[in-house]
């Protein structure tokens, strides 16, 4: 065994049986999953499975009805307002549909969550948090513009850059890659695979972009009828002869 | 292995026993319930209006927003309802030899009845919608999950500030209204007659009493409350993406106009009660 393989991995997400319904849609039916710190996930699943809301649990967005999700090593359900907010300033979340406050520019856009959760900050501090970011993404020349104004792609540059702002130890991306153009598409992986290696970051794909699962993934998880039905290398899963799972891989 | 679907003796579903409200009519139950939902949505805006983080910047935006963007819609239509007005009532007066009541009838008519009324309705058409929409389209965007998971409470930062930017703005845009359309009035008055800026609004305040100007100007704050509160509801509850955020600035305004004619009915009782009228 080398000496990397020795080291005990540190849980940063541990998911035991969730449970979440919408009425009489059972979403979530004792989902387990633990995600150790600087490992990319990605959750594989049909449409409408419960992918993107099981994310919404693990920042409390969304609350869920029985098991056990902790994050950091606090209960999600227990925390109260503040503590949940400082759980949340360490995870970025990067939205299905870039969740650009239309209202504002790009860079006020960047500005909110360091004013929100960074408050002892000066004027000049945060201007050069949200240009380094920029920078990052490759759209500083964007900082001015107003999201109507941009590209599809580059909404997706700027929701990732205003996820990364507070450089958070947990990334959640909810289908970065959808709708996008194989090119651009390749970008915004790209772009992950760099925030990783920069911020050595701990993150959770949703994707049924298999392209994106296989360039990101350390471990797949394929959620079928709102439990971890199979969980592995991309390899081992993708080999699988499941007829539940195989279908993903065709 | 399950070989279908199977009910165990304890799951089988006993006849629920029927409540009073299962005997209304459908639209009815629907009625109470959005009625319910919204009682519940203005206490949930008391609770946290008056505790911090106090959104001042976020208000005075809104504020500015709201009331600079309506300005121009309520200063036309209210100096032609002042003009027209004065234009239709003048003939009647005249067959009466009663035109020299004209100031008198026109600021009292507007001042406490038309200006709160119809400015109102012209706020709920225009801001309601605009809120009623604007918020839809944040939540069906995911904008408002995208403030909370940037540790701002949604609700006091966006319907706490226009609920009370609403509140604070439509009784001065109603007060704006009311001036512009009584110079409308003025106007119309010298058409046919000649008669001092100075004169005309001497018999316009002469007529007019605390007991007229008070009550008009209190429920214009029940109306702007009711016009921020409706779009509020109606877009922070929006649903079915695209179409849901038509649906939400059309329901805006239908539920809005509706509470604009029923507090003012509630403000008619109330005034007659305490002897105004």
């Amino acid at each position: 065994m080398t000496q990397y393989q020795n080291i005990t991995p540190v849980p940063v997400i541990e998911i035991q049986s969730l449970v979440k319904s919408f009425g009489d849609n059972h979403v979530l039916r004792n989902y387990s999953l633990t995600i150790n710190q600087s490992e990319n996930i990605v959750v594989l699943g049909k449409s409408g499975c419960g992918k993107s809301v099981l994310i919404k649990c693990i920042v409390g967005l969304l609350p869920y009805e029985g098991g056990s999700l902790r994050v950091f090593g606090q209960e999600v359900s227990k925390l109260t307002q503040i503590e949940l907010d400082e759980i949340r300033a360490r995870i970025g979340f990067v939205f299905q549909s870039s969740a650009l406050y239309d209202s504002m520019t790009v860079r006020e856009n960047l500005e909110f969550p360091l004013r929100r959760h960074g408050k002892h900050k000066t004027r000049a501090e945060i201007d050069e948090m949200v240009k380094e970011t920029l920078e990052n993404v490759g759209l500083l020349n964007a900082i001015n513009l107003m999201p109507s104004e941009l590209s599809g792609g580059m909404r997706k540059r700027i929701g990732l850059a205003r996820a990364l702002i507070l450089h958070p130890e947990v990334m959640l991306y909810d289908e970065p890659t959808t709708g996008l153009d194989p090119i651009t598409s390749r970008e915004i992986i790209n772009l992950m695979l760099d925030v990783q290696k920069k911020y050595n970051t701990t993150s959770i794909i949703i994707s049924h972009d298999m392209n994106c699962a296989k360039l990101t993934a350390n471990k797949l998880s394929v959620m079928v009828d709102g439990i971890n039905y199979m969980e592995g290398s991309f390899d081992e899963v993708s080999n699988a002869k499941d007829q539940k799972v195989h279908p993903f891989f065709e | 292995m399950i070989s279908g679907f199977q009910v165990s003796e304890g799951s089988k579903m006993k006849p629920k026993e029927k409540d009073v409200l299962d005997y209304l009519p459908h639209s009815v139950q629907v009625f109470l319930n959005e009625a319910g939902e919204i009682t519940r949505f203005a206490i949930r805006f008391f609770k946290q209006v008056l505790g911090p983080p106090y959104e001042f910047k976020e208000t005075a935006r809104q504020s500015f927003d709201i009331g600079y963007r309506s300005l121009p819609l309520i200063g036309i239509t209210a100096f032609i309802i002042g003009l027209v007005l004065t234009l239709q009532s003048r003939p009647t007066l005249a067959e009466f030899g009663a035109e020299s009541w004209l100031p008198s009838m026109v600021g009292i008519s507007i001042i406490r009845e038309i200006g709160p009324v119809v400015f109102a309705l012209i706020c709920a058409g225009k801001i309601g919608s605009s809120i009623g929409a604007e918020l839809g389209s944040m939540k069906v965007t995911e904008q408002i999950d995208a403030m909370e998971v940037s540790g701002t409470n949604p609700f006091k930062y966006i319907v706490v500030t226009r609920i009370i930017s609403t509140t604070l703005t439509i009784p001065i845009l109603i007060v704006i209204g009311d001036a512009i359309a009584l110079y409308g009035s003025y106007l119309a008055v010298n058409i046919r007659a000649s008669v001092s800026f100075t004169l005309f609004f001497k018999q316009v305040f002469e007529s007019l009493q605390f007991s007229d100007a008070i009550p008009a100007l209190i429920k214009t704050f029940f109306f702007g409350f009711a016009i921020g509160l409706v779009g509020c509801y109606k877009g922070y509850n929006s649903k079915k993406g695209t179409e849901g955020v038509g649906r939400s600035a059309n329901s805006a305004v239908v539920v809005s106009s509706l509470m604009v004619f029923l507090l003012d009915l509630i403000a008619v009782q109330i005034t007659q009660f305490f002897g105004f009228l």
